[in-house]
C-alpha cells in the first residue's frame, strides 16, 4: 500500500506511520498545506489520509483539487468535527469516508484497508488470508470451501481482524467497532471474550488454523503462528 | 391585578365620591335658594295681611289658591312665635276638576310645603296666623336635579369603560407586546426582541432596556458555549494522540500482568474522558440547534435494531429484555433519537443488577423504558441537571442531560418515576 498522512499533530501523525509501515507498504507524510499540495501534484497514492484542519490551508480544499484533477486516490477524512455537514460535504466532494477524532489506529487501518480493496481489486470481491475465503459481496466466509456461519458481528470482527493482521488490538477498539457509541452502557469488556471464544470455534471447527491469540489481556491478535 | 384595573377602582370611586359630594352640595344650595324664594313669598303674603287687618280691622278672608293657604285661629295672646317651618300641604280637591277621577275625590293628597306661623291681633282677640306653600315644585326642581346627577355619573361610567376598553388597552398594547416577547424569549434562540412601535417614552425606554438586556446575555451565552466548544475541540487532538500512542504501545511485545493492568486502565479512563468530551460538543450542538435535518423515522425499528445490536451485553449481565411495541413515526432526526434511545437503554442496563429486567413499551402516545436495579428512588429533580451521577456510575454524567435536551428538541417531555422496584423513563410525544 502506498499511503500518505496528511496530518498536522505530530503524535498522531507518527502513530499513524508507525502503526501503517509494514512490509509492503509505503507511508509518507505531510504536516501542512502546502507540503501536502505538493505531494499530491508529483505523486499518485493508494490511499490518503487527510486532516481538515491544516496549517496554511483547509483539507477540503485538497480534496477539491484532487478530484478537479481526477486523481483515483482514496481519500479519507479525519477530522475532529463531527458535526453532519461536515461529514456529508466531505463524502460529496468524493471522500471515500470519514473518521472522527480520536479512533483507535486499528479501526482507521480497518477503514483504509476497506478503501483501498474497493479501489484496487475492481470487480472481484473475494478477500483471501490462506484457508480463509470471504465473499465480501454475500457476505459468507468458508474455510477450504466449507462454510463457516458467522453472524452480522463475528462477520465483521473477521474482516476486522484480517484488515489489522499481526497488531495488538485492544479490546476498546473491538467493542467500539462491533458496538458502537453505545459501548458505555457496558460495565466491562469480558463479554468481548465470550465472543471471542465463538468464532474461533467456529473457525477451528471448520478446519482453519486458530489464528486468533490473546495478548496480554489487553487485547487480541490476529496473526499467523 | 391589573395595573389598569387597580387605575380603573381607584378612578371610579373617586369619580363618584366627588359627584355625590358635588351633588349633595349643589342639592343644599338650590334647596336654600328655593327655601329662601318660598320664604319671602310667605313675608309678602303675611305683610298683605298685616295690611288688610290695619286697613279694615278684620281677618282676611281666608282664600285658598293653588298652591296658598292661610289659616286663621284663636290664640292665647303671646303665645306665638313667629317662625319658618317645614309642614304638609294639603291638596283639598277642587270638585269640579276632579269629576273624570272620582277615585280621588275623596282623597286629599298631602305635599310637603313650607309654612310660617305668626300672629296678629284684630279687634283685641290674639290670633295665630299659619300660611302654607306648596313645595311640588321645588321638589320637582330637586328631583330633576338628582337625576340629572345620577345620569352624569352613569354616562361618566360608560363613558370611562369604553375609554378603557379602547384607549387604554391601545395605550398598553406595547407593554403587553414586550411582555409575550419576553415569555417566549430563549437565550439559544437567534430571535432578538424585536423593537415595538410606540411614542410612549416609557414603554420606549422599557423596550430598549430589555432589547438591550436580551442581547448581551445572549451574547454571554454564546461566548460560553463557543468557549465549551473550542475547548473540547481542542481536546480531541491530544485525546487522540494519547490513543493512538497506546494503540502503538501496546503492539511493542512481552507485558507483564501489571503492565498489562495498567494499560487496560488507562485505556478506559481515554475513553471516558473522549465520551464526556464527545458529550459536551453534543451538548452544545444540540442547543445551538445544530442538528436539524429531520425526517420520518420508526422509532420501532431503530428500537429492535438496538436491541440486537446490544444482545450481547444484555445477555453477559443476564438481562431479561422485554419488548411491547407498537408502530410509532416521528418527524426527528435519526442522529439524535439514536442517542437518545442509547442513553435510555443504556442507563437500564449500566443500573441493573445481574438477572435483572428491562421492559420497553412504546405507544403511539409513549415511550417507556422500566427496569430493575437500586431499590431507592433517584432524586428526580437532581437527575436531569450536568455531571448529576450516582456513586457507581461511570457515565459522564452528562446522559440524562443529554436525553432530556434531545427530548425538547423535538417537543417531547422526558420523565422520571419509581415504584414497585422499576425505575421507568417514560418520553411522551
Amino acid at each position: 500500500m502506498n499511503i500518505l498522512i496528511i496530518e498536522d499533530e505530530e503524535g498522531l501523525r507518527e502513530s499513524i506511520e508507525e502503526y501503517f509501515s509494514e512490509a509492503g507498504n509505503i507511508c509518507e507524510t505531510a504536516s501542512d498545506y502546502q507540503s501536502a499540495m505538493a505531494k499530491i501534484n508529483l505523486y499518485s497514492y493508494d490511499c490518503i489520509l487527510l486532516d481538515i484542519t491544516l496549517p496554511g490551508g483547509n483539507g477540503i480544499n485538497i480534496l477539491k483539487k484532487l478530484k478537479e484533477k481526477n486523481h483515483p486516490d482514496g481519500v479519507l477524512i479525519i477530522s475532529a468535527k463531527n458535526s453532519l455537514d461536515d461529514r456529508i460535504e466531505g463524502l460529496n466532494l468524493g471522500a471515500d469516508d470519514y473518521l472522527v477524532k480520536p479512533f483507535h489506529l486499528s479501526e482507521l487501518k480497518a477503514r483504509v484497508t476497506a478503501i483501498i480493496r474497493r479501489k484496487t481489486f475492481n470487480g472481484s470481491n473475494l478477500l483471501v488470508f490462506n484457508e480463509i475465503a470471504i465473499d465480501l459481496l454475500a457476505k459468507e466466509v468458508k474455510v477450504d470451501n466449507t462454510l463457516v456461519k458467522l453472524t452480522r458481528k463475528e462477520y465483521a470482527l473477521l474482516i476486522y481482524f484480517i484488515a489489522n493482521k499481526g497488531k495488538v488490538i485492544s479490546k476498546n477498539a473491538i467493542a467500539e467497532h462491533l458496538w458502537g457509541d453505545g459501548i458505555d452502557m457496558a460495565n466491562n469488556f469480558d463479554f468481548i471474550y465470550s465472543h471471542i471464544k465463538n468464532i474461533r470455534k467456529k473457525l477451528v471447527e471448520a478446519g482453519c488454523h486458530d489464528y486468533i491469540q490473546a495478548a496480554y489481556g489487553m487485547g487480541y491478535k490476529f496473526a499467523e503462528q | 391585578m391589573k395595573l389598569l384595573a387597580r387605575y380603573n377602582r381607584v378612578n371610579l370611586v373617586t369619580t363618584i365620591v366627588v359627584m355625590f359630594i358635588t351633588g349633595i352640595i349643589y342639592y343644599q344650595a338650590i334647596s336654600f335658594i328655593l327655601t329662601s324664594q318660598k320664604d319671602k313669598d310667605l313675608k309678602v303674603e303675611e305683610m298683605e295681611v298685616f295690611d288688610y287687618v290695619k286697613q279694615n280691622h278684620t281677618l282676611p278672608q281666608t282664600f285658598q289658591s293653588d298652591d296658598q293657604q292661610i289659616t286663621f285661629s284663636e290664640a292665647k295672646p303671646g303665645s306665638v312665635k313667629r317662625e319658618f317651618i317645614d309642614t304638609r300641604y294639603l291638596e283639598k280637591v277642587d270638585k269640579d276638576d276632579d269629576d273624570e277621577k272620582p277615585s280621588q275625590k275623596l282623597l286629599p293628597r298631602y305635599e310637603s310645603g313650607r309654612g310660617l306661623i305668626s300672629s296678629v291681633t284684630v279687634g283685641g282677640k290674639y290670633y295665630k296666623i299659619l300660611i302654607v306653600e306648596s313645595k311640588v315644585e321645588t321638589e320637582y326642581l330637586i328631583r330633576m336635579i338628582f337625576f340629572i346627577t345620577i345620569g352624569v355619573i352613569l354616562l361618566l361610567l360608560i363613558i370611562l369603560i369604553i375609554t378603557n376598553r379602547l384607549i387604554l388597552s391601545r395605550l398598553w398594547s406595547p407593554f403587553y407586546g414586550l411582555m409575550n416577547q419576553l415569555r417566549t424569549f430563549n437565550i439559544t434562540d437567534a430571535q432578538d426582541i424585536a423593537k415595538t412601535e410606540t411614542n410612549i417614552d416609557e414603554f420606549r425606554e422599557l423596550n430598549e432596556a430589555v432589547a438591550g438586556m436580551a442581547s448581551k446575555a445572549k451574547h454571554d451565552y454564546k461566548d460560553l458555549k463557543t468557549f465549551t466548544e473550542n475547548a473540547s475541540h481542542e481536546l480531541l487532538t491530544p485525546i487522540a494522540v494519547i490513543n493512538s500512542k497506546l494503540d502503538t504501545l501496546i503492539q511493542t511485545q512481552n507485558f507483564s500482568e501489571r503492565q498489562s493492568k495498567l494499560l487496560n486502565d488507562l485505556y478506559s479512563a481515554v475513553s471516558r474522558l473522549n465520551r464526556l468530551n464527545q458529550s459536551l460538543l453534543l451538548l452544545v450542538k444540540i442547543e445551538n440547534r445544530l442538528l436539524h435535518e429531520r425526517q420520518m423515522i420508526n422509532l420501532r425499528t431503530i428500537i429492535e435494531d438496538m436491541i440486537v445490536q446490544f444482545e450481547e451485553i444484555f445477555l453477559d449481565k443476564r438481562l431479561t429484555v422485554t419488548c411491547n411495541l407498537a408502530d410509532k413515526e416521528i418527524n426527528a432526526s435519526q442522529y439524535l433519537v439514536e442517542i437518545l434511545l442509547s442513553n435510555l437503554i443504556g442507563n437500564a442496563t449500566r443500573h441493573n443488577h445481574p438477572d435483572g429486567k428491562i421492559f420497553i413499551a412504546l405507544t403511539g402516545k409513549s415511550l417507556m423504558i422500566k427496569n430493575t436495579g437500586e431499590s431507592v428512588p433517584l432524586p428526580e429533580e437532581k437527575i436531569f441537571t450536568r455531571f448529576h451521577k450516582s456513586l457507581t456510575s461511570e457515565g459522564s454524567g452528562l446522559g440524562l442531560t443529554i436525553s432530556r435536551q434531545i427530548c425538547e428538541n423535538f417537543g417531547f417531555s422526558l420523565n422520571y418515576t419509581f415504584g414497585a422496584g422499576y425505575h421507568t423513563f417514560t418520553i411522551d410525544f
